[in-house]
């Protein structure tokens, strides 16, 4: 086939994406000469859009596209409850939950020696500026329950420990509606070790 | 554990191979550089889920092919199971289990088997860390959640001593050593405890062993030493042991750049009649040890999973003498399915012990 320079572009863009191969980025790209004019552009104002309107909240570091975001800003949220979790998606998920009505607080990463993360690196400095007025009671940690985020929330709660911040961890064990037989042993060990009295 | 079939596509040096086995001895026979080898490998990879000659994958795929495909038929507790590999140059490997995809960490304990191969003669003589590969590979085939705690383990070992690099460095505070340290106390702990109990029963199992190769003249003790422990300790104790240690050896270890106390640099002694195997030990009797130990890891698998591990010998026969190759012999025929590779015939006896496979250059003839 013919070389044509502004195709291999776009197919190139697609496969440094993450989970594309160079198949399913050729077949990407090929939908796209096949859409309508109107629908790719504004396919291309969307990423524009998206890139240009959304930040992190000065407060929370999460995405957003207001300055505080709107769980922030929102006067119906506990704002003596912070949940700090790795990733923006994190937040999503916990927000799917819709049981949660503290706030939260991004790290955007967990400590990671061998990848070169430590403390100045993720937002750390943020969120101790958070607890300085006084209203915060509890700090979550939500981390997610692998070495890197059971070092971060050891980490932060050490840090908080001399300003008398309650650090509470979330817990591990069996999913909800699973069967026992299918946990696996590590999970299984956890729940185990975690038990609690009814 | 019973492997009955195997088929290899495009693997090391054969094209297209289907083999069925006895469920005692299956003997390949054949001159070096043959692809005997081969055969014990693809079986090995099943169990472990890597080579133990290598550890790219793509060395398993024939020259100048892309794809590459491991089949397995075996028998678990009676009950017939199918394995398959798919290599690719392209792309990762696929494990289909039953029919299903499964994980590499998932593999383990899936089909187990005891390795004995000219490498293994070493374990005595060797450094600790082939002795402390010996005890996981042992331990996780029988508790699969022991591979999956090691690796983690491993982990925090590894972030660890990259901090302590940090820290040299002046590029990162010690006040970050102590997330690590206390996550390493824990798994820490539960690894050694494993250890300890597998330990016990490999002691008293080698020993029996080593007593019926010796025919009774030489006592086997296995002990395990705990890396920085002078006195004795009860195992529910060694999280907080752990963690007193790795505060005081903080300075050193911020020297050195690595992690001085911990599963990791623990190490396993053999002494026969209380001399440590090791040191004062006779090759002879070093080689006595390394068989009683791997019969012993024979028994202990089936007392942990109930059934007798695969049972691989690479070219070990030539290594052993005929008292031991006899003992060997009497210990696994009719008892554990064993696959072995030979170049010589004469290491077997002459009444019918199994089934002999002629491999000259990627074919066999039965």
């Amino acid at each position: 086939m013919q070389y044509i320079a502004p195709l291999a572009k776009l197919v190139e863009h697609f496969r440094a994406l993450p989970g594309i191969g160079a198949k399913t980025a050729s077949r990407l790209a090929y939908h796209i000469l096949d859409m309508d004019s109107d629908k790719a552009k504004a396919l291309a104002n969307a990423i524009v859009d998206a890139k240009e309107k959304i930040g992190y909240c000065n407060t929370c570091c999460n995405l957003t596209d207001t300055n505080p975001c709107h769980i922030c800003a929102s006067t119906n949220r506990d704002q003596s409850v912070i949940c700090v979790v790795e990733q923006p998606r994190d937040v999503a998920a916990m927000e799917r939950m819709r049981e949660f009505k503290g706030l939260y607080h991004v790290l955007h990463g967990a400590l990671s020696p061998l990848e070169g993360v430590g403390p100045d690196n993720i937002r750390t400095k943020e969120l101790l500026a958070r607890l300085y007025s006084g209203e915060v009671k509890e700090i979550i940690m939500a981390t997610n329950p692998n070495v890197e985020g059971e070092a971060t929330a050891m980490y932060i709660a050490k840090l908080l420990k001399p300003i008398g911040i309650k650090v509470t961890r979330i817990a591990h064990g069996l999913p909800i509606g699973g069967d026992l037989e299918y946990a696996d042993e590590v999970t299984l060990s956890k729940a185990l070790e975690n038990r609690r009295e009814i | 554990m019973r492997v009955k079939q195997i088929s290899l596509h495009n693997y090391r040096n054969y094209n297209a191979l289907s083999l069925e086995f006895t469920h005692n001895l299956n003997i390949f026979l054949g001159q070096n550089a043959q692809g005997k080898t081969n055969i014990i490998e693809a079986i090995y990879y099943a169990a472990m889920g890597h080579s133990h000659r290598t550890n790219i994958d793509n060395d398993l795929i024939q020259w100048e092919q892309s794809k590459a495909k491991v089949n397995l038929v075996f028998d678990r507790m009676m009950v017939e199971n199918k394995l398959s590999f798919n290599f690719s140059t392209e792309k990762n490997k696929e494990i289909i289990y039953n029919g299903h995809p499964i994980k590499q960490k998932d593999l383990i304990g899936v089909i187990n088997v005891v390795l004995f191969s000219p490498e293994d003669l070493s374990l005595i003589k060797g450094a600790p860390a082939g002795r402390r590969r010996f005890i996981d590979i042992e331990i996780s085939q029988a508790s699969p959640i022991y591979y999956k705690q090691l690796s983690k383990y491993n982990r925090i070992v590894a972030q660890r001593n990259m901090l302590l690099k940090k820290i040299k460095e002046r590029k990162s505070s010690k006040d970050l050593l102590e997330s690590w340290d206390t996550q390493l106390a824990v798994i820490a702990r539960d690894l050694v405890m494993k250890r300890l109990d597998a330990i016990k029963k490999l002691n008293m199992l080698a020993n029996l062993m080593h007593r019926k190769i010796s025919t009774n003249k030489e006592s086997l003790e296995i002990s395990y030493i705990i890396a920085g422990l002078e006195d004795n300790i009860v195992p529910e104790d060694l999280n907080t042991w752990y963690n007193n240690k790795l505060s005081e050896s903080r300075e050193i270890d911020i020297i050195r750049g690595n992690t001085s106390v911990g599963p990791h640099r623990d190490d396993i002694i053999l002494k026969v009649n209380n001399i440590n195997l090791r040191s004062f030990g006779s090759q002879g009797q070093q080689r006595t040890g390394v068989l009683a130990l791997k019969l012993a890891e024979l028994e202990f698998i089936k007392s942990e999973t109930g059934e007798y591990p695969v049972l691989l010998l690479d070219d070990v026969m030539s290594e052993l003498d005929a008292n031991r190759r006899e003992q060997l012999l009497l210990f696994i025929r009719d008892r554990i399915q064993t696959f072995i590779t030979a170049t010589d015939m004469n290491y077997f006896p002459k009444e019918n012990i199994g089934k002999y496979y002629h491999v000259v250059a990627g074919k066999i003839v039965e």
